[in-house]
């Protein structure tokens, strides 16, 4: 952040998703909104923080459609904008976007998806590069920082002269990883609103009009071919080459390093955009080359059309990539695929040390196996454990009642000890399976916790669907008043926007009172008592039902100084039962000599131990 | 000049494993290196596995360190040194804390956690030089147990090494971090730089 406001020709390390913030800035950018999702969150914060000096309004939508067309609206009313997702952000997007590719730009829109090979942060390795092609949106694929922040800036230049959104997609392991940027100059760019009506342009009311839009959209990302030729791909062949690799995205760079490491001799094609695909250079290299490797993360997508051109060529080429197995298309590369595939391409032996490897596996077997249990202090834990005593005490043992999870923080209450979730499909979905597992004949309770951030995003449709057919479902939401798995972003009901300033929060039970639900039960999940009354109420009741679970995440806690004083353990009274492990699992706790220690640090009052402990051994932190 | 240089972070989230690239990615920048850092940000805040990757030199592209390829590993934490052994190789540097972040199955006796003698034998196997001290202790004596990571970074200055200067990296430090974070990670510096002597 310290770096993104300064001066032309200056050089910084940033991560990817600071060089795309920065490249919004240079582009003088006026509306910048998207909706949190590793690993694209980076580009609002940032920009966030220098909204006041930059001039730039900049918004967390409730969801990526949300934001896309809010996106929209700025850019057909003459506004630059950025609007930044993950890649199941675009799929929320989509409607929208497949529509908005038919129309006029008046201002440039540019379109920032992070895909996430190697799943780093879970949910699926969709490979967004379909989509472009999908949604015949021009794309270019980035592969490092100053690739990034140049891809933006050139980005809006595209989007403004063919009057189309660009998407730039990058990876992981790109918009995580840092390296060096030049800065480039500060575009500034007056705004005039655009009052333009034309509901030939902006409806797609007649297939007339619709089927000349359609013919438009490909002829406009048609055109930029020369322009990502030039400035985004890159072929170096000399006349004796007959070996060439092909490589995009992160995996250029470990192309990079595999020919320094191994002085190697041969054509390289850098493919920097996914649509138009540079197909004047790889028909140049395999016109030209017997032998090529295609390095891509996730589908097949450039290989396919590799073979494609071949086949037009009526050439024989050999092509090493994904479906001849030398490569997988599942997982994230690293140098050392992309090396040893280079080996296979060049009929080189691997310089292998058996002994070598079997002693560093040897150490890696000695690694524990971790699984992520909730963070010291978090409210979710003191939910699942109240909702798992609820079931109990209504007759449900384990298994024996269904909790429908969803996306986010609270889904690791499918972990032990709680066990509670059962199925993760996306973002708001726990509700509406709730419903047909009713419809399905299940007879047991059927719970959905969802969080918050998620409620709003994509809950509060089935939940009104609930309430409006009467569907005898619990709908837990679990509050903890922040977008928390993703780094700590606010939304409605936190009473803040992205700048942090205070606003009004919006409560989820008032939403869900106004769709029908009666009595919606607010407590605390740090009071087990309480929430497990809650949930048995709930349970029992006729209706669709809720309970809003409302404690601060942790980390939040702790940030503000909001934490208690460290939970006390009276050594002299614990039995070592160890029932307060096996119950919360908490990461604040450890066992010494059989008996439970608190680690103070760690520690954040919560008071969840002191209520699970049947010898009165913990008791809450503060007390003299 | 440097041409290539690897040092890789190994930690379990909320250590300050990637406080620890920031810091000394920085140093880099302040000697005028060229710098590509690979992270793991997912799971950074939650327990899991974390790993930073920090590349220094002119022949470096990549974000991520070949199999074999680190010249110094900091672990944060034993079972993440062993976790990361892929990444290490005859003559590699490992500068570990002792201190093991024990998972729960553990606690509860359902899984065994390996002796930290254990781990660290099997690491010389490899042919790693490993220097290891509880920098949980140090730091906690030290009056800031929630740096672990900075003692570790003390501790590697005080072996010396070919690309970062103590100087570098102490002014990177009072540059990464600020108000009472700098105060106690400062203490926590020396600390784990005065703890050279007492390494085994």
């Amino acid at each position: 952040m310290i770096h993104l406001l300064d001066e032309e020709g200056s050089h910084h390390l940033l991560m990817g998703n600071e060089a795309v913030a920065r490249g919004a800035i240079e582009a003088g950018v006026h509306v910048a909104v998207g909706y949190p999702g590793t690993p694209s969150t980076e580009v609002i914060e940032t920009l966030a923080q220098a909204a006041e000096q930059t001039g730039m309004r900049v918004e967390w939508a409730v969801n990526e459609k949300v934001a896309f067309d809010i996106a929209t609206g700025a850019a057909y009313g003459g506004a630059r904008c950025i609007c930044t997702m993950k890649s199941a952000g675009v799929n929320v997007a989509s409607d929208s976007i497949v529509s908005v590719a038919y129309s006029d730009l008046i201002a440039g829109l540019v379109i920032y998806v992070a895909d996430d090979p190697g799943l780093h942060s879970g949910m699926e390795e969709q490979d967004s590069r379909i989509f472009a092609a999908a949604s015949l949106l021009p794309m270019l694929d980035v592969s490092d920082s100053q690739d990034s922040k140049d891809a933006v800036v050139q980005a809006f230049e595209y989007s403004e002269r063919q009057r189309v959104p660009v998407i730039v997609r990058s990876t992981a392991r790109v918009a995580h990883g840092k390296s060096p940027v030049v800065l480039g100059p500060v575009k500034k760019v007056e705004v005039k609103p655009h009052l333009g009506r034309d509901i030939s342009v902006y409806t797609r009311a007649s297939p007339v009009w619709c089927q000349k839009q359609h013919s438009n959209l490909i002829e406009k990302t048609e055109g930029l071919l020369p322009d990502f030729e030039r400035r985004h791909s890159r072929l170096d062949m000399k006349p004796e080459h007959r070996i060439g690799v092909i490589a995009s995205g992160v995996s250029w760079n470990y192309l990079l390093d595999a020919v320094a490491n191994n002085s190697l001799d041969l054509a390289t094609l850098k493919v920097g955009s996914a649509n138009p695909l540079p197909l004047n250079h790889i028909r140049r290299l395999v016109s030209q080359v017997d032998r090529v490797l295609v390095l891509e993360e996730l589908e097949p997508y450039i290989e396919v059309q590799v073979k494609a051109v071949i086949a037009d060529l009526q050439r024989r080429v050999i092509v090493h990539g994904k479906q001849d197995g030398t490569l997988p298309r599942v997982g994230e590369y690293d140098y050392d695929l992309v090396e040893q595939a280079v080996n296979k391409l060049l009929g080189k032996a691997p310089e292998l040390d058996p002994q070598l490897a079997q002693l560093r596996r040897d150490a890696a077997n000695l690694a524990p196996r971790r699984s992520l249990p909730f963070c010291p202090g978090c409210p979710h834990r003191g939910t699942y454990t109240a909702l798992n005593q609820a079931l109990k005490e209504l007759g449900y043992g384990e298994g024996e009642a269904i909790v429908t999870g969803d996306i986010g923080c609270t889904i690791l209450g499918m972990h032990p000890p709680f066990n509670s979730c059962w199925m993760e499909v996306s973002m708001g979905a726990s509700v509406g399976l709730a419903i047909g597992l009713k419809y399905a004949g299940v007879e047991a309770p059927v719970i959905a916790t969802i969080g918050d951030s998620t409620f709003f995003h994509a809950g509060m449709p089935p939940s009104l669907n609930a309430a409006w057919n009467k569907t005898r479902i619990v709908v837990a939401v679990l509050d903890n008043e922040i977008t928390g798995m993703t780094g700590h972003q606010p939304f409605p009901s936190t009473g803040l926007n992205a700048l942090m300033c205070p606003v009004d929060p919006v409560r989820a039970e008032r939403i869900l009172e106004a769709s029908g639900f009666k009595d919606v039960a607010v407590v605390s999940p740090f009071d087990l008592e309480e929430s497990k009354e809650a949930f048995k109420e709930a349970i029992q009741s006729e209706g669709p039902s809720a309970v809003v679970l409302r404690g601060k995440c942790a980390i939040v806690a702790r940030r503000q100084r909001l934490t208690g004083p460290p939970s006390r353990v009276d050594p002299e009274m614990c039995v070592g039962c160890l029932i307060c492990v096996r119950t919360l699992s908490c990461p604040a706790m450890s066992v010494v000599d059989g008996k439970i220690v608190v680690d103070e640090p760690t520690c954040t009052g919560c008071g969840l131990c002191s209520q699970v402990c049947p010898a009165k051994a913990i008791s809450p932190g503060g007390d003299a | 000049m440097v041409e290539e240089y690897n040092v890789l972070i190994s930690s379990v989230g909320g250590q300050g494993g990637v406080t620890l690239s920031r810091i000394l990615s920085n140093a880099a920048l302040l000697q005028g290196l060229n710098v590509r850092v690979g992270e793991t940000l997912g799971m950074a805040q939650r327990g899991g596995s974390v790993q930073s990757h920090i590349r220094v030199g002119d022949n470096v592209h990549g974000s991520l360190i070949r199999r074999g390829g680190a010249d110094v590993l900091l672990a944060l934490e034993p079972g993440e040194a062993a976790r990361v052994s892929a990444y290490l190789g005859p003559g590699a540097r490992v500068i570990m804390n002792t201190e093991s972040s024990t998972p729960i199955p553990v606690m509860l006796g359902q899984a065994t956690y390996p002796k930290v003698e254990e781990i660290r034998a099997s690491l010389e196997a490899i042919g790693c030089r490993v220097h290891s001290f509880n920098a949980q202790r140090q730091a906690q004596d030290a009056g800031a147990p929630r740096s672990v990571n900075v003692v570790v970074l003390g501790a590697f200055m005080a072996l010396g090494d070919d690309v970062f200067t103590p100087e570098d990296v102490e002014s990177a430090l009072r540059s990464t971090l600020s108000g009472r974070y700098l105060e106690e990670n400062l203490r926590a510096f020396e600390a784990g730089r005065r703890a050279l002597h007492g390494l085994t």
